[in-house]
Parts: C-alpha cells; sequence; structure tokens
C-alpha cells in the first residue's frame, strides 16, 4: 500500500512540477556566498575538541582527572556575640598532570565585608519616593561588617605561609610545587561575623526571633574551601559575586562543632558522637526512627523544643560530623529546633529522610517536610542512581539553598498556624527542589558559577518530575479539587511568556549564570522546560530517560561540563540533537509554527490540450512524455465545478493505464483510492526548528495526529509543505494541539483559522454567568 | 545611556528564584486597543504574594489572596488600588478605568481593566506606580497594542510615565 503511495505521489508531482515552471523566473541579482547557516549544522564550533580528559562520547577520557581536598576542621560557635571561628587544616592531592606552584582558596565570606566589590556593580538610583527602610540601610547605615578574618595560614608545622587576598579568593604559596600524586597540608584559622539573612540577605547566616532572644543559624560558605583546578579552566578565577553559586573540589571531612550545650545540630556527614549528644531518649527515637518507612519519629518533640527555647544555657557541647566524598560542608543549630526522621526504601539500599524546624514552621513542617524529603530520593534515585549518601535533611529557614545531605526552606504559616495553598505547595516545591540538589550539582558537580543552568536547570527538570511523582505517593499533601502537584516550571505552555517576551531582556541558556537577565526563567525555567520537551515530545521516555541516567552515572562525583551532557544524551539514545541544542541552549530563538495556506487539488482528465502544452514546455513530442496526471488547484482560473465529480482514476485514464502496465492484478486489488488530495504549506516565523506536530479532523469526525521529525526543516527554515492523498475529506488542521512546543503564538496554527477569544473577552463572559 | 542602565538594573536584580535570596520584583500589564469594540483592554498580572503584602501593610492586616474568604472586600482594595496607581490619559484626556475582575493562576493574580468608547488613539499617556510603595526595586513591564504597533516598555519609580504617539 505504501508503495502504491509513493508511486502515486510521484506522478503527481511530476505534474505539478509542470505546472509550476510555466514561467521562466526572472534571472535574480546573484548574491554573494555564505558560511553555513543551517540549523542542523554541528556543534563544532561551539563545542571544545574532545581530548583524553573528556571524550567525545561525553565520557570522562581516559586522562580525566580531579583534585581532592580533605579538611579537619573545628569550629565554634559564639551565640552571643554571634560570631564563628575555626581552625582547619586542607590536605590537597594533586591529581593533575600539572606543577602547581601555588593554591587558589575561596572566601566566600568577602562578598559581605565592607570592601566587598559586590555593591559597586550594583547600579541603583533615587526615585522620587524611597522607602524609610531601604533609605536607612543603603545611606544611613554603615554596611554590616562580615568577610573573613584570616589569623593564621601556616604548614604542618606552624611555620606562617606567604598568601594574597584578592577579594574573595587567596591564593597560597607552596613551599616547593607541587608534582603530580603530591599531597600537600596546611592551616587556616580564621572567624567571621554572621550575617542575618532575613535582613541583609544571603544564603547562609541567623534568623532572630525576638521571643526569647533566640536564633536559627543556617550555616554555610563558612570556611576557607580550596578553589577547583581542573583540564577545563586550570584554577577557577571566578570571584564570588553573590548571585553566582560555586564550583568546589570533591573530599572527606572531619568536622567538630562547638555550640551551647541545649542547640540542636544537625549537618552534612555521620554524627560519629551521637552517644554524647542525644540523651537516651533520642538514642531510642533514633532506632526506631531507623525502622520507620511510613511516619517520621520525633527525635526532639515541639513540647521539648518549646521548654528548650526558654531558657539559655552558658556550658557548650562538640557535634562530631564525619563525611566522605561531598564537596562542601553546612550545618544548621539552633536550640528552638524541632527534630524527626524517617527511614527511606531506595531500590539497593534505606538511607533517612530528616528535618529540622522550629514551632513556627508547624503543623506544615511536621506534616510533610519528611515525607516531602523521602519522596524526592526515591524519585531522583529512579532517575539517575541511589541516593549515595546516608540522610538527607530539610530545615526550616526562610530562603530556599542546598548543600551536601542539608538544605534551607521556606514556608511558614502565618502565627495560628494556618496556611494557603500557595505556602504549602511553595514549601513542599522548595524542598523537592533543594533536596534534588543533592544530585545536582553536589554528586553530579557541575561548575556552577560558570554555567547555572546545569544544577539549577537539569534540577529543576527533574523536580518537575518529582512533584508529579509525590503527589502520587501522597495524595493526601494536594489539596481539594487538585489531581495532580501544581507545577509552575517544566510544562511548555508556562515558558512562553518568557520566551516570547523582549529579546533585549533575553540571554541563551548557555550564559555565564551572573550575566543572564530574567535569572529564574533563564537558569531554572527554560532549560527545564527545554529538557522536558525533549523527553516527552522529541525523544520519548525511554530513550531520554536511558541517556540522562547514562549522565548521571558517567559524571557521578564528577566535575561534567556542557558537552558532556549534550554530548551523552546524543551518543546514548542514538539522535543527533545539535540542532536542539543551539536552538534552545545557544541562541533565544524561539517557536512559532503555522499553518500558512490549504490547497485543494483534484484529477483532472488528460485532454489533448493539456498534453500538448505540456510537451511544449519540455520541449518534447507528445509520444516522448512520460504518462502523467493533471491535478486542477481548487479556485484556480482552470478550476470548473464539474472537477469536483468521478474519482481520480476515472478522471486520469494514463493512470489507469499505468497500473495496468506496472502492478498484477493481486496486487492491484491492494491499491486504495484516495480522493481527496491537498497541499499544505506550513509556515516557521519563529527561529527554533521543532517537530511539526499536525492533527487532521476529518469529515467523519476521526483525528490522525503525525509528527513531522523537526529535520523536516533542513533544507528550508521557513516554510515546507506536503501533499496529502487521503479517501476522506479533511475538514480541519491543527498545529501543536496539546501545546507541547511552546509555540508563543498559536493563532496562526488552525485551518481553517479559529477566531480566538482573547483572554480578556474570556474571562468578561466568564464573569457575565 | 538610559537604556543601558535599565539594562542593567535588570540583569542585577536577583530573580525570584529557589536559591536566590532576593526576589525579582516584576508586575507584567498588557495593553490592547480594539478598534471595532472601541475598547482598550488591559490585564495586569501581578505576583500574589507582593499585592497580599500590599493589600495588608496598605488596608487590611487581616487580608489572604486566593482562599475564596473575603473575595468582594480584596475586590474592593485592588480595584481602589490600580485606579489610584494606573492613570492613562489617550488623546490628552484623562480615562475612566473600569475594573472588571480579578482571577488567580498559579503564583499570580491577573487583574481586568477596560476603558470603553475609545474611537481612536492619536496619543497615549500611562503612568503606573503598582507597588512603587511597597518595593524599591519594584519594575513594571507594560506590554502596549495599539494601532496594530507593538510596543514593550519598563516603568520603575524614577521613571514612571510614558507617552505613546501615533500620528
Amino acid at each position: 500500500m505504501n508503495k502504491f503511495k509513493y508511486y502515486f505521489l510521484s506522478a503527481l508531482f511530476v505534474s505539478f512540477g509542470v505546472f509550476a515552471q510555466e514561467q521562466e523566473p526572472e534571472q535574480p541579482e546573484r548574491k554573494p556566498g555564505h558560511i553555513n547557516q543551517n540549523k542542523f549544522k554541528q556543534l563544532y564550533d561551539e563545542f571544545s575538541t574532545p581530548n583524553m580528559f573528556r571524550a567525545g562520547s561525553g565520557a570522562p577520557g581516559p586522562a580525566y582527572y580531579q583534585q581532592q581536598a580533605d579538611y579537619k576542621m573545628d569550629i565554634v560557635l559564639d551565640d552571643d556575640k554571634e560570631r564563628l571561628s575555626g581552625y582547619e587544616t586542607i590536605t590537597y592531592t594533586n591529581n593533575s598532570p600539572d606543577e602547581l606552584k601555588y593554591l587558589w582558596v575561596q572566601l566566600d565570606q568577602n562578598m559581605r565585608a565592607r570592601d566587598s566589590k559586590t555593591p559597586l556593580i550594583n547600579t541603583s538610583g533615587f526615585s522620587g519616593v524611597q522607602r524609610a527602610s531601604t533609605f536607612t540601610s543603603s545611606y544611613l547605615k554603615d554596611r554590616f561588617d562580615g568577610g573573613f578574618i584570616i589569623e593564621e595560614v601556616s604548614d604542618i608545622n606552624g611555620r606562617a605561609l606567604p598568601h594574597m587576598i584578592n577579594r574573595t579568593m587567596m591564593r597560597v604559596e607552596l613551599p616547593a610545587p607541587m608534582q603530580t600524586g603530591e599531597k600537600f597540608s596546611f592551616n587556616i584559622k580564621w572567624w567571621y561575623n554572621i550575617n542575618d539573612h532575613v535582613k541583609d540577605g544571603g544564603r547562609s547566616g541567623y534568623e532572630y526571633f525576638e521571643e526569647n532572644d533566640n536564633r536559627i543559624y543556617v550555616i554555610a560558605q563558612f570556611f576557607p574551601r580550596m578553589a577547583v583546578y581542573s583540564d577545563v579552566e586550570g584554577w577557577q578565577n571566578s570571584q564570588f559575586w553573590g548571585r553566582d553559586e560555586f564550583a568546589l573540589t570533591f573530599g572527606d571531612y572531619e568536622v567538630n562543632i562547638t555550640v551551647p550545650a541545649d542547640h540542636i545540630l544537625d549537618g552534612t556527614g555521620r554524627l560519629t558522637n551521637r552517644k554524647e549528644v542525644f540523651s537516651k531518649d533520642m538514642m531510642k527515637r533514633y532506632a526506631k526512627a531507623k525502622k520507620s518507612f511510613d511516619e517520621p519519629v520525633l527525635i526532639v518533640t515541639q513540647e521539648e523544643a518549646e521548654a528548650t527555647e526558654k531558657k539559655k544555657s552558658s556550658d557548650t557541647k562538640t557535634w562530631k560530623l564525619h563525611a566522605e566524598n561531598v564537596r562542601d560542608f553546612g550545618f544548621a543549630t539552633s536550640r528552638k529546633f524541632i527534630w524527626d526522621m524517617m527511614a527511606v526504601k531506595l531500590e539497593n539500599k534505606n538511607v533517612m529522610a530528616v528535618s529540622l524546624y522550629s514551632k513556627e514552621g508547624n503543623p506544615l513542617w511536621e506534616d510533610w517536610s519528611t515525607k516531602t524529603v523521602a519522596s524526592t530520593l526515591i524519585s531522583y534515585s529512579r532517575m539517575t542512581f541511589d541516593y549515595p549518601y546516608h540522610k538527607a535533611i530539610s530545615v526550616h529557614a526562610p530562603m530556599g539553598m542546598e548543600y551536601p545531605m542539608i538544605c534551607f526552606n521556606f514556608g511558614r504559616p502565618d502565627k495560628e498556624g494556618n496556611y494557603s495553598d500557595r505556602t504549602k505547595y511553595g514549601m513542599m516545591g522548595v524542598i523537592i527542589h533543594e533536596v534534588g540538589h543533592n544530585f545536582f550539582p553536589m554528586i553530579i558537580n557541575s561548575d556552577e558559577r560558570q554555567w547555572t543552568w546545569m544544577d539549577e536547570g537539569l534540577n529543576t527538570f527533574v523536580q518537575y518530575i518529582a512533584q508529579g511523582d509525590f503527589g502520587k505517593l501522597y495524595p493526601a499533601a494536594l489539596s481539594e479539587g487538585h489531581d495532580i502537584f501544581p507545577s509552575r516550571r517544566g510544562p511548555a505552555k508556562n515558558i512562553v511568556p518568557y520566551m516570547g517576551g523582549n529579546q533585549d531582556f533575553i540571554a541563551p541558556i548557555m550564559t555565564k549564570g551572573l550575566n543572564t537577565y530574567q535569572f529564574g526563567n533563564n537558569a531554572y525555567g527554560k532549560p527545564a522546560t527545554a529538557l522536558n520537551i525533549l523527553r516527552e515530545t522529541i525523544m520519548g521516555p525511554e530513550l531520554f530517560d536511558y541517556a540522562f541516567k547514562e549522565y548521571a552515572r558517567r559524571w557521578k562525583f564528577k566535575h561534567p561540563t556542557p558537552e558532556d551532557f549534550f554530548r551523552t544524551m546524543e551518543d546514548a539514545s542514538a539522535m543527533d540533537l545539535d540542532w536542539f541544542w543551539r536552538g534552545w541552549f545557544y541562541t533565544t530563538d524561539y517557536v512559532d509554527i503555522g499553518l500558512k495556506e490549504v490547497k485543494r487539488y483534484y484529477v483532472v482528465p488528460a485532454t489533448k490540450e493539456r498534453i500538448e502544452a505540456t510537451a511544449k514546455r519540455f520541449n518534447r513530442t507528445v509520444e516522448e512524455l512520460p504518462p502523467l496526471v493533471y491535478m486542477v488547484e481548487e479556485g484556480s482560473e482552470e478550476f470548473t465545478e464539474d472537477m469536483r465529480t468521478g474519482s481520480p482514476l476515472e478522471n486520469a485514464p494514463t493512470l489507469k493505464e499505468y497500473l495496468m502496465d506496472n502492478f498484477t492484478s493481486e496486487e492491484r486489488k491492494e491499491i486504495k483510492e484516495p480522493k481527496y488530495f491537498y497541499s499544505v504549506t506550513f509556515e516557521k516565523p519563529g527561529g527554533l526548528v521543532m517537530p511539526l506536530i499536525v492533527e487532521y479532523t476529518y469529515a467523519d469526525g476521526t483525528k490522525e495526529k503525525i509528527t513531522y521529525p523537526a529535520q523536516i526543516w533542513r533544507l528550508n527554515d521557513n516554510e515546507v509543505s506536503k501533499a496529502i492523498a487521503s479517501d476522506k475529506e479533511i475538514v480541519g488542521i491543527i498545529i501543536d494541539p496539546d501545546l507541547e512546543t511552546a509555540d508563543i503564538d498559536t493563532s496562526n496554527n488552525s485551518w481553517p483559522k479559529e477566531e480566538q477569544k482573547s483572554l480578556f473577552d474570556a474571562f468578561k463572559n466568564k464573569i457575565k454567568d | 545611556m538610559k537604556a543601558f542602565k535599565f539594562v542593567l538594573l535588570i540583569l542585577l536584580l536577583p530573580l525570584l528564584a529557589y536559591t536566590t535570596a532576593h526576589k525579582f520584583y516584576v508586575t507584567v500589564t498588557q495593553i490592547e486597543f480594539i478598534i471595532e469594540k472601541q475598547t482598550v483592554q488591559i490585564i495586569s498580572r501581578i505576583f500574589i504574594d507582593d499585592f497580599e503584602a500590599l493589600i495588608r501593610q496598605r488596608y487590611d492586616e487581616n487580608i489572604t489572596l486566593d482562599t475564596s474568604k473575603e473575595e468582594i472586600l480584596i475586590d474592593i482594595y485592588i480595584e481602589r488600588y490600580l485606579k489610584e496607581k494606573i492613570k492613562i490619559k489617550i488623546n490628552d484626556s484623562i480615562k475612566n478605568i473600569v475594573f472588571i475582575g480579578k482571577e488567580y493562576e498559579d503564583d499570580i493574580v491577573y487583574c481586568y481593566l477596560e476603558i470603553e468608547n475609545i474611537q481612536s488613539i492619536n496619543s497615549f499617556e500611562i503612568t503606573s506606580q503598582i507597588l512603587f510603595d511597597l518595593f524599591d526595586e519594584q519594575q513594571n513591564i507594560i506590554k502596549t497594542n495599539i494601532n496594530s504597533k507593538t510596543k514593550s516598555f519598563i516603568l520603575i519609580p524614577q521613571n514612571y510615565k510614558r507617552v505613546l504617539n501615533f500620528n
């Protein structure tokens, strides 16, 4: 049958061609030549050349290496002075083939120092009216006195090491250059004033509670950390300006943290002195929690936490944590903390989901925080690999920020404990997002400072899937009337306002995070949506998930670059996706595909005039012509109403003869006789190439959806046509009927043209009812 | 130089995003002149959180948006506020803006406003000071579609008015 269709169409096209070439076109002015501007051009110019460190497949190459930084730290929190001090010993291992003359250490707290340059790159202006509070903090008060005080940088024998601080980075001179495989240990003694992250902002700090004069500390970027040295960048040289996040080296941590004795503390790593810091009751509850897979078990109850926060201990307690193969360390501590835990079953192991929150977070937090953590670990493990650490903690703090095994999340009911859907879904969404960051970038350790989208975009994409899962695992978490978790980022249609917006304020995804406009849409929304479209519309979940998992597996506990991701997705799926990466990630192009016109054709008899006219045009004799089928466009000059009658075979005796000569009678029985012929022209005002998804509606009410792969645009980026021979009359055509491509203008998506009701009129009508 | 400043301002203000400490304060107002209906249709999209904070500070501490409670009272506040903060002059005369209603979607409240009986537009002046009394960093993006010409610009506290001429 297909075979016939093919012959039939090729016959048709001969005749089309004949009519199309009727007039000799005017000789156009000769255009200048050009380089390859095809949307399907390979990304060789954009990608770095594969090498021994990073293979063309997207996997780590045979000479791939990464450095290691191990830390031993003693940390003391001074709750009265809101000050943190530490003494740390870093052991750095040079696994690179290069000789290192110096080491670079990151001093992120210096972004908050009084001489920080961050305020200087932020533009400002006066307006007629300004809020007194902003005016005061901007112009009347001194800036918060933050930043590291570095008291000592020394080798393990206590001899001072020459060092130089360049803003948020410190260069430490090595006594002798480090060769491949060598280790070097050195000490840093430091302290800094902790910021109030609610008032002054920041990704760590404390929140102050007037009642009982208490604080919840969520502490991170709190110690001088090794910068990354890699095959891609050499020493990381991008300073910390505040918005851009981090690039960090993997290593093992032994951290002793001394805090007021009545504080509850948890952080990155295993607690190694649990018996010293837990009461007997807590030990019992902890044992119970490790076996509870359905409900969290309270280690510290609200009643206990409320009693503790009313007094203040003058004693201290030291919590000892040990973490292996982490890229960073964070912790949270307060006397206000309620603490619960629950076990989570993954494919091959059990881990713990943990929450730390104050009474201000309840009842929302006791109900949903730990369960949200558990569901997230299950979803992300399915999409990547079993969560390799032993726990994941969600801490109640008004921000959203992630560190290995621990993250800080917002979502607070009002004073009476009531909360809106927005607060609830916001809290669940942020927990899923931040716990998800354990995978991207904590374990699949991309360089956040260079490529925000690599952790935020990939993570927001998996978050979308995990939110769907969460709603299914815990339907009780959804509000009445909701049967799925409402996701803001992921569905194609939600990115339309951004991608269709003012081009002056859009940057390609492949832009350094600090330099993007509309950070949330650029680094979170668009890449997440692009991957969602890639998964659901272009590759299909089976191919996509395999390749995505392969990327995660290859780069687990390593440092991937964007190319490693792009290449792996192609390598593991046998799909050349260069056109997709180019359009979605390297440009600000948008999707706009439309229907230009639909023409109907009728097969007409091969009259003497037609044959002779054709022969003349081709400079052939009538006898030399191959068998031809003649067609006339509805509404054209040649068209007459009587052409509507008769079947194609009746109207085209040549076709009948051709069939008789070339097919056996058996074969002819198989032949279908289409009665309706259309030429459909699609146009593409948008720059992005995408599959052309078309739904045809027939007169009998049936519908057929055909997806023409994106490659249909490879030879003409503006418009393409399809000849359609059908045995049913087509009464309607819609492009992208399920809104899965993020088409920014759907007013050109249907034939016959549908009068689109404006949002405004739709609303007006709605309120009339 | 002014345009450049705009760009930088947008660039450097952290956007609403999970891992950023500061929110990006922005509203989007779409204005369309439907000549066949002789009407100017206006849709303002405002983050629910921001609008709620405003209504609480300005009018009523006890209001929570999007809970299906006290929606009539909320409508009164929204109408009063928007009419005060959005001013439109067409062909040099101040026009009366009718508040049609509002609806919530995700984290955004859509406010519908209309100016009726407009035969033609030669000049269009808009002032938008929505949320400027609450956030210094507030930016109001205006998108217009008037006489088949689309324009998009940003109003900020230092520059809250724009005149469009169609002659």
